[in-house]
């Protein structure tokens, strides 16, 4: 495999972790409430 | 603490949005620059050219007309040798288009004579019957020339005052002309496309009455704009007494002939529809 | 203080009503040159030509009708979604002022034939700066707006209208450069394959930016509204989000297969417009999850009926566009009438349908008036959709029959057809579509007309609804 392919596939793990990380925190037991909340909020106004 | 989250939020969307634009928009100028895909022949537009592309621009011609030829049989067999990049690098802006209700114009230059172009923008139903495109007459005023300098030094091409002075006096449709007639002709495509025709030309349809009506046909509908419904010529020459050998007659419609203007007649129509109108044109004037 | 009283909605209701009038005029342009390529007669040298009207008609329809609309939502939800005053309600109103200067501009000028010729930034650099001022005004008052907002938590849509306020300003800024020769002239700063991958970056994501993150940003906001009940995940819609944006700047390319642009471009492209799928699909699923147990609203409210249809459009356009980013399927229907039947779909049913819900929704409220008429609303509604499915399918029918004779050859390897024979082919297409741009048209008018007599002589709505 030459550097190139090395840089490539890394990268794409990168960005793939990242997103993993990104679904991980939003459907977090912690943020159950916190992420659905406005979708509650924005019922109340006007 | 809500204005603190917001930026943060300003900030990561940025960043987001400029890890595509770099890879695909920012990277692709060191690929696109690259020297080896410099084409030594391609040179820039002639102020005269140039004014033509501008015009071409006005009118939104790129609305209609492709300029890129795509490397599948419909298209190099179409319009011509597929389109290079270091053929556009003087192209400010590009003008590859999106949609060809018109036919790609990448390859034009050189494909129709002058007078056909000029017959043509004025009148497009009179050489091509039923296209759709609208009739540019009004392009016969005068070229206005009074920036034509300053777009050269613009774009930094190189000009003689004789290319200055060469634009005096013309037309806008001699302009777009000229410019059309540029398209794609910086690499000696059709030269190197020329069709080889190798062995005996042997006509499969000698004296065959029963192929009159189509090869007719085949005269109206690409032939007749230029040598007349009646063959009696305009933009090409008379046919009425054509006195040739049948192989020659095929040759030129095949393969056209440059010097004169005449188009290559063999991609679009094949050998056997060829063969068809050489015998038209030889047989009518006994029937 | 009554909460509806609080906050600066005069400037929502003249964006309504100015991109309701630029939305007419792009429909009654887009008529004219759909029978200008049937009947080419109809063109009138040199000011209107298909050439110089095009451009008219896709800036009308994508910052008239498009922009204007989404300047009045963005204003309206805005305020609601952070329970805010607007940061200058002046500001707005002189943002109102130049809009429809800018368009009034464009028009002029793309018709005297000042065009930098990339599509959707036809406009010459001096209408281009106005356009800067524009959105530098229309995202300083949106942006102090939300900073100061008095609800902690920001809901999507407002992600999404901060998302469209700094990608569109990328975008226009960089595809725009430009070395100008004279007022009214000026060219592209990149040149030749360098000026197509930038323009078609800047193109693909005017779709993501304008046709898509503003109509999402609506969605997101009047469908819950409209049912009365909550979207049905906004986490769904958070990863969505981030998705999204991400992958849409990789897809520019897949305007440019087979052309000299750097093949690894284009595959990147591709590969990024096919996963583009998950994350709008995600959109589209949180669209009908929404609905479960709601579904009879599908008969009983209009307003839903324009926002499920608007979020199925979304949902086809979003496979399809995809399936023509990948090559073998470009090569085949790229340049041919297949895609702008691919595009009005996306223009008439998704993007429009959904300004529609919103205009209905919104107006009654600000006036505190009920609908003119519902009965009228329906009418809309059919005509709207029958005219849209009319004109994308005869379009796609059309764009595969040129396609197949384009690519139709013959035993000795000689092309069967000649351009021309394949262009005649495609005259009655084009006259059904045109009949489809006409229902289109009837439709709008019925909308005009339900809008304007709303205003003009609803009747009040009763008082616990206005508070």
């Amino acid at each position: 495999m030459d550097l190139a392919s090395v840089y490539y596939l890394g990268v794409t793990f990168l960005l793939f972790g990242i997103f993993v990380a990104i679904v991980v925190r939003t459907y977090s037991r912690k943020n159950r409430e916190r992420g659905e909340d406005p979708k509650y909020r924005m019922m109340h106004e006007d | 603490m809500t204005e603190r989250k917001m930026v943060v939020f300003l900030i990561a969307a940025t960043c987001v949005f400029l890890v595509g634009t770099i890879v695909t928009m920012v990277v692709p100028f060191k690929s696109i620059n690259d020297p080896k895909l410099k084409i030594a022949t391609v040179k820039p537009y002639t102020p005269l050219q140039l004014e033509g592309r501008d015009i071409y621009i006005r009118e939104g011609c790129n609305n209609c007309h492709t300029q890129t030829v795509r490397p599948l049989l419909a298209d190099t067999e179409r319009y011509g040798e597929y389109s290079k990049t270091g053929e556009f690098v003087y192209d400010q802006p590009f003008l590859w288009g999106s949609r060809r209700t018109g036919p790609d114009l990448a390859r034009i230059g050189g494909k129709y004579p002058d007078a056909w172009h000029e017959k043509h923008m004025k009148d497009p139903q009179s050489m091509v019957p039923r296209s759709n495109m609208p009739k540019y007459a009004f392009l016969t005023h005068p070229l206005d020339t009074s920036l034509t300098e300053k777009k050269m030094k613009t774009l930094g091409f190189p000009y003689t005052q004789a290319d200055l002075a060469a634009c005096q006096g013309k037309t806008e449709l001699d302009a777009m002309v000229a410019y059309l007639q540029k398209l794609g002709t910086d690499i000696p495509w059709r030269e190197a496309a020329k069709t080889q025709l190798v062995g005996e030309l042997k006509n499969p349809f000698l004296d065959n009455v029963t192929v009159l009506p189509e090869g007719k046909k085949i005269y109206d509908a690409n032939c007749a704009q230029c040598h007349g419904a009646d063959l009696k010529g305009g933009v090409g020459p008379s046919l009425v007494d054509i006195d040739k050998p049948d192989a020659d007659i095929f040759t030129t419609v095949y393969a056209g002939r440059q010097a004169t203007g005449m188009p290559a007649f063999g991609d679009t129509l094949g050998k056997e529809r060829t063969w068809k109108v050489v015998t038209f044109l030889k047989l009518r004037q006994r029937h | 203080m009554d909460q509806q009283q609080g906050y600066a909605d005069d400037v929502v209701k003249g964006f309504i009503l100015w991109s309701m009038v630029w939305g007419l005029v792009t429909v009654l342009i887009g008529v004219l040159i759909s029978l200008q390529l049937v009947y080419p007669q109809l063109n009138l040298p040199p000011f209107l030509t298909y050439g110089r009207l095009r451009p008219v008609h896709t800036n009308a329809g994508i910052f008239g009708w498009g922009i204007g609309s989404f300047m009045a939502f963005f204003f309206y939800i805005t305020q609601r979604l952070t329970k805010t005053r607007l940061w200058s309600p002046g500001l707005a109103r002189v943002q109102l002022w130049l809009f429809n200067v800018i368009i009034a501009l464009a028009a002029v000028t793309l018709l005297a034939g000042m065009n930098r010729s990339k599509e959707y930034a036809e406009l010459e650099w001096p209408v281009a700066l106005l356009v800067v001022v524009l959105w530098v005004i229309f995202s300083v008052n949106i942006i102090m707006t939300i900073a100061k907002r008095k609800e902690e938590q920001m809901y999507i849509s407002l992600w999404y209208i901060l998302a469209t306020l700094v990608g569109v300003a990328v975008l226009y800024l960089v595809n725009n450069v430009s070395i100008p020769v004279s007022l009214f002239k000026s060219y592209s700063a990149y040149a030749g394959a360098n000026d197509a991958n930038v323009q078609w970056w800047y193109g693909h994501n005017a779709v993501a930016m304008v046709l898509t993150t503003p109509p999402l940003a609506l969605f997101y906001y009047y469908l819950p509204k409209s049912t009365g009940v909550p979207i049905y995940s906004h986490r769904m819609g958070v990863i969505a989000f981030w998705s999204l944006i991400f992958m849409y700047l990789w897809t520019g390319a897949h305007h440019l297969l087979w052309t000299p642009v750097p093949d690894w471009v284009q595959t990147l492209a591709m590969g990024f417009s096919v996963m583009l799928i998950a994350p709008s699909w995600a959109s589209v699923f949180n669209g009908y999850f929404s609905m479960e147990g709601q579904w009879n609203q599908m008969r009983d409210n209009y307003l839903v009926k324009f926002l499920i249809f608007a979020i199925t459009f979304y949902g086809l356009q979003t496979l399809q566009g995809p399936s023509q980013a990948v090559r073998t399927f470009s090569a085949f229907i790229h340049y041919t009438d297949w895609v702008p039947g691919h595009v009005h779909m996306g223009t008439l049913g998704w993007v429009s349908l959904v300004i529609f819900a919103g205009i209905y929704y919104t107006i009654p409220k600000l006036y505190g008036r009920e609908i003119y008429s519902v009965g009228l609303a329906n009418l809309h509604f059919w005509l709207a959709v029958t005219g849209q499915i009319i004109f994308s399918i005869t379009m796609w029918v059309a764009g595969v029959q040129q396609a197949s004779m384009l690519h139709a050859s013959n035993p000795d390897g000689s092309l069967h057809y000649s351009f021309m024979e394949t262009l005649i082919e495609l005259y009655p297409y084009w006259t059904w579509r045109s009949i489809a741009g006409i229902i289109y048209l009837a439709s709008l008018l019925v909308f005009l007309y339900n809008i304007v007599k709303t205003i003009s002589a609803g009747k009040a709505q009763p008082a616990e609804q206005k508070a």
